[in-house]
């Protein structure tokens, strides 16, 4: 039991150890949620706990999962992402275009540069102009979707290289490739948000943007950066997920940044800026892949995973709002 | 001390804004060392003072010299940078970040590979606060800690850029007496290490515990710089006000009728002590004290906008529970909030719409709004109250200062209130809508309307009011006829000195 | 001061906005007009404009009532979606219990919605798009996953319905005489007292709550509104395309928030006008059509309404704002 420490404010009201186990859980919840739909699943089905099971579980999640690393950075800053999906579709457009004529280096540098540079048009416009980030990547939306339809007429480009599309579908041990990109991806921004300067002053703007300002934190190029990195970050997944469809979809990734925002919030970050972490992201995003996964082996029909997911983002968000009233923010 | 140059002079400081001259021709300087005080009521220019030094704000003439080299342009980054350290009441820190980060934000120490040496970052934090004489948990969330260790993190961390000069803005208005005196004990090393310390404060009995020098500023002049020595509590004070009071302004019918509000044992956690008053009719009772007595906590419980935990209210005589501003209004209470442009108007509609919020709240019934009623009354009271620019559809955002004070009375009285209060109703208004409000403020005393008015600004209270509540942590800590009060015993009982001999 | 100044400086400061944003769609229009070579302006063309933007005006002004309380609602398409399904599955009862079922749903998403931000004081971008997950989740289980022709007994959709919306009387075609109607009962709405006092709800709570303006019923109302509307854009929906379609109005959300904002609103709250929402929905709409006359591929037209909803956001962030 760590002391009190001096000066420190009794956050819980109440005494002894059963308050301070509230407060762990209403920090931890995503988590704790995890474990409990985890253990259900391994008890209550039979063939939840297979090989084949998780590695699909994990097949699919690790393309929202990338988008939402990426959301989350941009959350952070108390920002928003809403272009992810239409940048999803252009990156796979550009990747599937280039591929035929320059081969699969150069196809993939043009598909992660052309989302990249998007995102980075988008942090101009947030951290340059009074412009909301809603707005600005509401515009992106359109802007990119548009021009995925025009490189590609609207139609879907294939793709002939089989080591290309082989890639997307592969697997090591099991676990699917892009799963551990995913992984790989999630402990170096990890690894750069706890350990980095530039990492940590991004959590200094999304807490308190002027006292980060005084203190010498260069809030507009981080502002700049962060979407930059979520276009990246986007980009990468539309890169996997071009080569899992065999060919670029002009039309596709509808509604995806919705996803990544529910993972994010699910996994404990605020729309307010400066909370939540990579792992919590993770996890937000592994739990609505084991809770759509353990829907399908009951049989519930996966209509049903909408109104399930949507009651997760709600307690998430009371969660968060409670954390806010009761501890972390002192007025 | 004497011998050397001062760290940080400023000479012939001017400032005004919209018109009005705020600091004028100030002078003070800052030795190493030395714990210099800064004495004045609420609007002598004070915050404007120190704003100045740590260049949040541009004087429009006068030098600023620091270690003898004067400066062409002052910014916060750059105060920062070289030595200028504020420590404002608004904490400046991440809150969601620990103490330790804080501390080296912007200044972190790295390792070869480019990581945060934490470790360092640890060890920077631990040394610094104990050299402070103090134990704070570096680890949690700043966040997390009462407001007096925020303070001590937030002068760690001006400590750790190398301060030459340490501003403390107010510190410990929210101190407990032991966190004081740990305040105190960390002065005094900072001293010791040759620090030069500016310290604003009411507390006149900590400034003759821990100041060396005090200056004393009154309505924007300098009015003495002198050794603590030289003056006593009473003398200070008297340095502090000592104008000459115009009473030509003050109106001496008696107009005072039944009693409209009574209020008994009001108390809140954290705001009010115990509060117990009453309002007549046609009178105006103005309510004085520092920033921090409980004043507008004690109106916003008035009009609904808080719940007291004991207390009664009384109306006419009969008991109230007054749960909400919207139940306030059907009982005749209206308030002019202190701030008229985060809770007083909404800037981007009109004034017209303005105007007959409160009006249309009373007067509608299902969703009818008696719109040409409305209209007309509207429009009778901005001629009444003289309104420039006299379009109803004018956007608030756009009209002056005194303009946007009167639109705000203007919703009360278009509603109807027989109960104002008046939290600062002149604050920021130039001088003739100044007298306008005045002038205005008598008519509705004489009109039988009960006035309760919060102010700061002590000639304003001595010439409008016809009694004085002086209000000091969170409790009614004197009461005053018009006849007794003077600047000097207002100030005093606000500061709980007890009363001085006039 | 000329006589135009002096006319504009004593209107009201949202009639100035909507004057400057007919004045662009009228120059569209003409735009319109030239490139067409006249077609543009033909009865049969402009008919057309109505009959493909009924829905959106309807679901606009819905928008426009929220984000006037300085909120935002993701879930009118939900709300849409799970109406159409409502009605189409309940035609078995007739056309009236068929729509009061369906208002009852709308009125339950409103009520959800408008309690947790107004009450649990959650955000409204969160609080709608997990309602907008709900709705559409509850669409699809209701309609077994794809869209529905027939009510649950087996009824068709009733043939009064479709006529409906083709009809029209002395020459005005139904659609618009609703959307008429409602333009006219929003409008009037914003000028009841609880439509007055959401402006300034949006435009500065503190402000609103100390005037003794009752704050939370004000934006309860409000979000309950909003969906019931969003539930005659099902009606005219199921009138138009004849089915029930749990996975409609996915644009709808942000091609409302688009039309409002081009409208003069802010999404800050505070402004905006009925008149200006409508002539954002023309506007993007006149564009749609310029573009298509000129032979812009449609594949653009997206990334042009991107451009668009840009440029007015930064031209109406120069107004006075919060």
């Amino acid at each position: 039991m760590r002391q009190r420490a001096i000066g420190q404010q009794v956050v819980s009201r109440g005494v002894g150890s059963s308050s301070q186990f509230i407060g762990w859980v209403s920090r931890n919840s995503a988590m704790v949620a995890l474990v409990i739909t985890f253990i259900s699943g391994s008890i209550f089905i039979p063939t939840f706990l297979t090989r084949l099971n998780l590695s699909a579980i994990l097949y699919q999640y690790s393309i929202i999962g990338f988008l939402a690393l990426g959301q989350f950075l941009v959350i952070l800053t108390a920002g928003i992402d809403l272009s992810q999906g239409s940048m999803l579709a252009l990156t796979s457009i550009v990747t599937a275009s280039l591929m035929q004529n320059y081969g699969v280096p150069v196809a993939v540098a043009g598909g992660l540069a052309a989302s990249t540079l998007l995102g980075l048009v988008n942090g101009l416009l947030v951290s340059r102009t009074k412009i909301p980030a809603f707005v600005v990547t509401l515009g992106m939306l359109g802007i990119a979707r548009g021009l995925a339809l025009l490189v590609s007429d609207s139609k879907p480009i294939s793709i002939g290289i089989e080591a290309f599309n082989d890639f997307g579908r592969s697997n090591i041990w099991g676990v699917p490739v892009s799963a551990l990109l995913w992984l790989l991806a999630g402990l170096l921004l990890t690894y750069f948000l706890t350990q980095r300067r530039l990492g940590r002053h991004i959590y200094a703007v999304g807490g308190s943007e002027e006292s980060a300002r005084l203190s010498g934190v260069d809030v507009r190029n981080i502002k700049l950066i962060v979407y930059g990195l979520s276009g990246l970050l986007t980009a990468i997944g539309g890169v996997i997920w071009t080569a899992r469809l065999g060919s670029g979809s002009p039309i596709g990734g509808n509604n995806y940044e919705m996803e990544s925002i529910a993972a994010v919030i699910v996994g404990g970050g605020s729309l307010f800026g400066g909370v939540g972490s990579i792992s919590g992201t993770v996890v937000g995003t592994l739990l609505f892949g084991i809770i759509n996964s353990i829907l399908n082996l009951v049989g519930i029909s996966p209509y049903w995973q909408g109104t399930i997911k949507g009651v997760l983002i709600l307690l998430a968000v009371a969660l968060s709002q409670v954390r806010r009233a009761t501890g972390s923010r002192q007025g | 001390m004497e011998n050397q140059e001062p760290v940080l002079k400023l000479r012939n400081i001017c400032k005004s804004f919209s018109g009005v001259q705020v600091l004028n021709n100030v002078d003070i300087d800052l030795y190493q060392g030395e714990v210099h005080c800064l004495v004045g009521e609420n609007g002598a220019g004070k915050s404007t003072l120190i704003k100045i030094m740590s260049g949040a704000y541009q004087p429009d003439r006068g030098e600023i010299l620091y270690h003898g080299n004067a400066l062409r342009s002052l910014t916060p980054r750059w105060a920062r940078a070289n030595g200028i350290n504020t420590i404002y009441q608004e904490i400046d820190l991440i809150p969601s970040l620990s103490a330790a980060e804080n501390i080296s934000l912007g200044n972190e120490p790295l390792k070869r590979s480019g990581g945060i040496d934490w470790a360092s970052v640890q060890d920077r934090a631990s040394r610094i606060l104990q050299d402070m004489g103090t134990e704070i948990d570096t680890q949690v969330p700043v966040g997390t800690l009462k407001v007096a260790y925020q303070q001590m993190v937030a002068i760690a961390k001006a400590l750790s850029l190398n301060s030459k000069v340490l501003i403390l803005d107010e510190p410990t208005a929210v101190f407990t007496s032991s966190e004081v005196e740990l305040l105190f004990s960390i002065i005094q090393r900072l001293k010791s290490q040759g620090i030069a310390i500016l310290y604003i404060s009411h507390h006149l009995d900590e400034i003759f515990k821990i100041g060396d020098r005090v200056t004393v500023l009154r309505d924007g002049n300098l009015i003495r710089t002198a050794m603590i020595a030289e003056f006593d509590k009473n003398s200070l004070i008297k340095a502090m006000v000592g104008r000459e009071i115009d009473f030509s302004l003050r109106n001496g019918h008696k107009t005072i009728r039944d009693e409209m509000l009574r209020v008994e044992g009001l108390v809140r956690s954290g705001s009010a002590e115990e509060i117990s008053f009453s309002l007549h009719g046609g009178e105006i009772v103005g309510i004085a004290g520092l920033v921090g007595a409980g004043r507008t906590e004690m109106a916003r419980m008035l009009v609904g906008a808080d719940r007291p935990d004991k207390g009664q209210i009384f109306l006419r005589g009969n008991p109230v529970k007054i749960n909400s501003p919207t139940q306030a209004l059907r009982l005749g209470l209206g308030m002019l909030p202190e701030s008229r442009k985060e809770e007083g108007l909404v800037l981007v509609r009109s004034m017209g719409e303005n105007i007959a919020y409160s009006e249309v709240e009373k007067s509608a019934s299902f969703g009818l709004v008696p719109w040409k009623r409305i209209k007309s009354s509207v429009q009778e009271l901005i001629t009444t109250l003289d309104i420039r620019p006299t379009n109803p559809h004018t956007q608030v955002y756009f009209m002056s200062g005194g303009n946007q004070q009167k639109v705000v009375l203007a919703k009360l009285l278009a509603a109807k209130c027989d109960v104002l209060i008046l939290d600062e109703p002149t604050r920021g208004v130039d001088v003739g809508a100044r007298l306008e409000i005045y002038k205005l403020m008598q008519r509705l005393k004489e009109d039988g309307k009960a006035i309760l008015m919060i102010s700061s600004d002590l000639p304003e209270i001595l010439t409008q009011a016809d009694r004085v509540l002086i209000m000091a942590r969170g409790r009614i800590a004197g009461e005053l006829s018009a006849r007794e009060a003077s600047e000097e015993k207002v100030l005093s009982i606000a500061l709980q000195l007890g009363e001085t001999t006039s | 001061m000329t006589a135009i100044n002096r006319i504009l400086s004593e209107r009201s400061v949202d009639t100035r906005a909507v004057l400057k944003i007919l004045a662009i769609l009228i120059g569209l229009m003409a735009l319109a007009s030239i490139v067409s070579q006249g077609i543009f302006l033909q009865p049969r063309n402009l008919v057309n404009l109505v009959y493909q933007n009924a829905i959106l005006i309807i679901i606009s002004l819905a928008q426009l009532l929220v984000i006037i309380v300085a909120g935002i609602d993701l879930s009118v398409g939900a709300v849409l979606a799970i109406t159409s399904v409502l009605i189409v599955l309940f035609q078995d009862y007739g056309l009236a219990v068929s729509f009061l079922v369906a208002f009852g749903a709308a009125l339950l998403i409103g009520l959800t919605n408008g309690f947790l931000v107004t009450y649990v004081r959650l955000p409204a971008f969160v609080v709608t798009l997990a309602t907008m997950q709900i709705g559409y989740s509850i669409a699809k289980v209701l309609s077994g996953g794809g869209a529905v022709y027939t009510g649950l007994g087996g009824a068709g959709i009733a043939p009064g319905l479709v006529d409906f919306y083709k009809g029209s009387f002395l020459g005005v075609p139904f659609p618009l005489i609703l959307c008429l109607i409602f333009l006219l009962v929003v409008g009037q709405y914003l000028r009841t007292s609880f439509g007055h006092f959401a402006y300034s709800v949006g435009g500065n709570q503190r402000a609103a709550y100390l005037s003794g303006i009752p704050v939370r019923l004000v934006k309860m109302v409000i979000y309950v509104l909003a969906a019931l509307l969003c539930s005659i854009g099902g009606i005219l929906f199921v009138a138009r395309v004849g089915m029930g379609d749990p996975q409609a109005g996915t644009w709808v959300p942000l091609d409302s928030i688009a039309a409002v904002s081009i409208g003069g609103a802010s999404l800050s709250g505070g402004i905006g006008t009925v008149a200006g929402t409508v002539i954002g929905v023309i506007i993007l709409s006149v564009l749609n059509n310029i573009m298509n006359l000129l032979g812009v591929p449609p594949t653009l037209q997206p990334a042009i309404k991107g451009l668009v909803i840009l440029v007015a956001v930064l031209l109406n962030s120069t107004r006075a704002s919060k």
